[in-house]
């Protein structure tokens, strides 16, 4: 049966195959839009307990930004935090509570420091000493 | 020449945009009272409100009349303000600060704590970091868009942490007088305490 199909079937490239439920991912480290890092703007930070987590993906579906990511080979959950702000959608979904919100600073690194939002270089002189 | 001291105070969008306008708010009219020249106004520069963006409120102070009225955006502040200490772990909130500069936060932590998040070049110029437990005094007073994006503002100005920041900035800095802060502010016992239990920390 296969081999009689093989014929009609096309091998679709690694980079033009379709994502999970066609959600195209968040952007890499200070990627296609470094000035619209909105990591920033979270205070609470989502935070998984992967003992908890059954990868039902929900909180993929949920994530306005696509900011959730499957690593470690498809079997953990995690977040881009360059770009999560923080919105909390990912908790409210998770049908076993597996994600928790942490406050920021109690955290050292994580978040993409800038030195100012939308800065032209007609105005960076008006900053200058 | 007299000099214009320049607000800038940070906040996050929507959910503390009213609080970080009475701040300002509450400065200048405070500074009205003892008859200097005042101006307070948002950013109109690069965002717009959504919820938690960071967003700026300007404010300047003049013995004499201030000079550039119409330029929207303080480059150089003197003063800066932070109702949300998570701000500065994303954004440089000292950018173009003025020698001898203060730094007011609204945390519980101690001002050494959050001094990590300052550049080096302007951790060199600040005179003073100082938190306040604002929310703990008087929490965020905005639960609808009174008074936001040129609509009435039908609650009184000052009413939440706004009132207790300005008490801060007003005890650090002391470009106002207490009683002056006092008169201006809806919730005089948030801005008293405010002025009172403000954590001060001189860094030269």
């Amino acid at each position: 049966m296969k081999e009689r199909y093989k014929k009609y079937t096309v091998d679709i490239p690694e980079d033009m195959k379709i994502p999970y439920a066609c959600i195209v991912e968040s952007p890499k480290v200070n990627g296609e839009q470094p000035q619209m890092l909105t990591g920033g703007w979270r205070i609470y930070r989502p935070v998984v307990d992967h003992d908890k987590c059954v990868l039902c993906k929900s909180c993929i579906l949920a994530c306005p930004d696509a900011t959730v990511l499957l690593v470690d080979g498809g079997q953990k959950i995690g977040f881009n935090l360059d770009y999560c702000k923080g919105c909390g959608l990912c908790t409210w979904v998770c049908p076993v509570n597996a994600i928790d919100r942490v406050p920021e600073l109690d955290f050292e690194d994580g978040v993409p420091f800038q030195d100012a939002l939308f800065l032209l270089p007609h105005v960076e002189r008006l900053y200058a000493d | 020449m007299a000099k214009t001291i320049e607000v800038t105070v940070w906040a996050t969008g929507v959910v503390q945009d009213k609080e970080g306008r009475d701040v300002c708010l509450v400065l200048t009219e405070a500074a009205n009272q003892e008859g200097k020249f005042t101006q307070a106004f948002d950013n109109y520069v690069d965002l717009p409100d959504r919820i938690n963006v960071q967003v700026r409120k300007y404010a300047r102070i003049s013995d004499t009349e201030i000079e550039n009225k119409f330029e929207y955006e303080n480059h150089r502040p003197n003063i800066i303000g932070v109702t949300e200490a998570t701000i500065m772990k994303g954004i440089n909130v000292c950018k173009g600060l003025q020698e001898g500069g203060f730094l007011v936060i609204n945390t519980t932590k101690d001002p050494e704590a959050l001094l990590k998040y300052v550049p080096e070049k302007e951790r060199k110029k600040l005179k003073a970091v100082a938190t306040i437990d604002a929310i703990g005094i008087a929490p965020e007073q905005l639960i609808d868009y009174s008074g936001a994006e040129g609509a009435e503002d039908v609650s009184a100005i000052g009413a939440g942490l706004g009132s207790v920041m300005a008490g801060a900035i007003a005890a650090v800095s002391g470009i106002v007088k207490k009683e002056s802060i006092l008169a201006a502010a809806a919730n005089r016992t948030a801005a008293k305490r405010g002025y009172d239990e403000v954590k001060i920390k001189v860094l030269k």
